[in-house]
């Protein structure tokens, strides 16, 4: 990191922390700090949905995951447009006419308290844990990087979200995603084009993008249908939409972005706006990733990415040996590729094949000297820009990954606080406080999360393979959760108690599905909202309840 | 009057042609994809 650097991450950040502080000032109502007054337009919603959703890791990871296994991942986001369509069309409607805080609060209208309860507590113990590592994970990461102090970074990061979303609240968080999201953008484009301009000089992007396809890398779309594979076109457009439908309509980090909207048409717009610019934009970040795979065709990579793991294993005797096969496997595989370049018939692409694999086994043979699970994807990306980009760029880079993770954290501790008081605090423990009351409490509740947050990640290292727990804690209950929400918009017979019975059957089946079969998690979404569905409403009320659960519903 | 809720889609007016377009953009979107992925593949 040189000077100019740190001039462009610092400069950035604080003018984005300062922006936040001043947009939101005269936060002092309820509706101003937990809804900025539904005021918002569908630009500044759709940006601050976009730059929630784009976690630091989801920078940093997705380039090294189009590095390590291809393109394939856009796949897991064609379902999101659909998605966005049939919220849209269905539960923002809803959402908008209930003039609602939260998405459970609807639920309690449409079913009952313990409904309510029950779907807030899901989303606060899986959203709860998510901050902790939405924070913690990008810390991690910059320390073995650059040798920072992971604690520092937590503490640093940490204490400029909390400062911002405590004091300006809703307002303060959409207009800071709106800068962040900008910031995110350039830095996309940025590092696609360094890794454009990086590539060695006799080589051409369409050169580059042969090499890549040869190499297995663009392998975009895959029309297979496998349940275990994890990224497919079925699985992807199917599994993906009721991830999508599940996080943007069930979970109050996202549907509160666009609650603040400032009409009924905004709330859409916002959520069509999304469905436009999200297959683009991972499409971009993994073509990056792909760009970065050909250029260390031809620029030796670190046989280890994760720095402090390479320092430990280079004092091994057999290490010399080791890395010396590695590096020879290296020049096979660049002379292989020359030649590919310059022949592109298929005896040069078999000798590619051959050279990449040889070189992968010499990879591995390294990775075996860690002596235990080792995953470098994360650390893939920032050791090529870090390495290889021009000063000025890293910081922009920096920057946009402070951003992904500012972003993140701030709406997912807005929504935190929103749910705790609005769900919890106002509803059961001290209903009809005045409206001061609710907006002191708010601050203290952002306040306690951001803590929280902070405490969990700074504790991040000893919890080890619990993180990777919490990633699948997610998608156990996203489909399930779903259900209930399913149950409550379109199913008029379907009750409070069935909702939560379904509730029940849907984790059930999620979890068995998890521990007993190899299906792909993308499809638990699926199979846990038809279950809470089918139980919802085979224990339904009967017909001649099924208007009153109209009305109860907010339906026209 | 328009009530609120009815407000017309942005561009094209109505909201069942503007999803509709959305649902056609993803399927360019994919069949691009698939192209790429087709003219990438590398010689065999």
């Amino acid at each position: 990191m040189r000077t100019l650097d740190w001039v462009v991450l610092v400069g950035s950040t604080l003018v984005i922390v300062l922006y936040g502080l001043y947009k939101g000032r005269g936060s002092g109502t309820v509706s101003s700090y937990l809804l900025a007054n539904r005021s918002m337009p569908w630009w500044a919603m759709g940006l601050s949905i976009m730059a929630t959703q784009a976690s630091a890791i989801t920078f940093i990871g997705t380039t090294g995951q189009s590095y390590v296994d291809g393109m394939r991942f856009v796949q897991f986001y064609f379902g999101l447009p659909l998605a966005m369509v049939i919220l849209s069309a269905t539960a923002v409607p809803f959402f908008h006419r209930a003039g609602v805080y939260t998405a459970y609060e609807y639920l309690e209208r449409r079913f009952d308290p313990k409904t309510r309860t029950l779907t807030a507590l899901v989303f606060l113990v899986q959203r709860g844990l998510g901050v902790g590592i939405a924070l913690y994970a990008p810390a991690v990461v910059l320390s073995v990087i650059f040798g920072w102090s992971d604690r520092w970074t937590v503490v640093l990061m940490g204490v400029l979200v909390i400062a911002y979303t405590v004091f300006g609240g809703i307002k303060a968080v959409t207009w800071t995603d709106v800068q962040q999201m900008a910031i995110m953008f350039v830095g996309i484009i940025a590092a696609l084009t360094s890794a454009v301009l990086l590539l060695p000089g006799h080589m051409s992007l369409g050169d580059a993008l042969f090499l890549a396809g040869a190499s297995g890398k663009l392998n975009a779309v895959d029309l297979s249908f496998d349940w275990t594979n994890r990224y497919n076109l079925w699985s992807g457009l199917i599994g993906g939409m009721f991830l999508a439908l599940s996080y943007f309509g069930c979970d109050q980090s996202q549907v509160q972005r666009y609650l603040t909207g400032r009409s009924l048409r905004h709330m859409r717009v916002s959520l069509i706006f999304n469905a436009g610019m999200k297959v683009p934009m991972q499409f971009l970040i993994l073509l990056t990733g792909a760009l970065v795979f050909v250029f260390f065709l031809f620029e030796p990579p670190p046989m280890l990415f994760h720095r402090a793991e390479r320092e430990r294993v280079s004092g091994m005797t057999a290490y010399g040996e080791v890395e010396s096969r590695y590096r020879e496997a290296f020049a096979a595989r660049r002379e292989a590729a020359q030649a590919l370049l310059q022949s592109r018939d298929a005896p040069a692409a078999e000798r590619f094949e051959a050279a990449r694999r040889r070189f992968d086994a010499a990879r591995a043979d390294g990775i075996k000297l860690t002596g235990g699970p080792y995953n470098d994807t994360n650390y893939v990306f920032l050791t090529f820009v870090t390495r290889y980009l021009p000063t000025g760029i890293v910081g922009l880079i920096l920057s946009a990954i402070f951003a992904a993770a500012m972003s993140t954290i701030s709406a997912e501790l807005n929504s935190l606080a929103t749910t705790t008081v609005i769900d919890l605090y106002q509803r059961h423990v001290r209903p009809g406080a005045s409206d001061s009351h609710y907006v002191l409490v708010s601050r203290l509740a952002t306040g306690f999360w951001g803590v929280y947050a902070m405490g969990f990640a700074l504790f991040g290292n000893r919890l080890g393979s619990l993180i990777e727990a919490v990633n699948m804690i997610g998608s156990l209950f996203y489909g399930s959760v779903l259900g209930v929400f399913v149950l409550a918009f379109f199913v008029p017979r379907a009750t409070g108690t069935g909702a939560c019975t379904g509730l029940a059957a849907g984790l059930a089946t999620v979890w068995w599905m998890n521990r007993y079969t190899g299906i792909s998690y993308l499809w638990f979404n699926v199979a846990g909202c038809l279950v809470v569905v089918a139980v919802g409403a085979m224990m339904g009320r009967g017909l001649q309840g099924a208007s009153e659960g109209r009305r109860l519903a907010g339906r026209p | 009057m328009i009530h609120p809720d009815d407000e017309p889609a942005p561009l094209v007016g109505s909201w069942g042609t503007l999803y509709a377009l959305v649902v056609l953009y993803l399927f360019v979107l994919i069949a691009l994809f698939y192209a790429f992925t087709v003219a990438f593949r590398g010689p065999r």
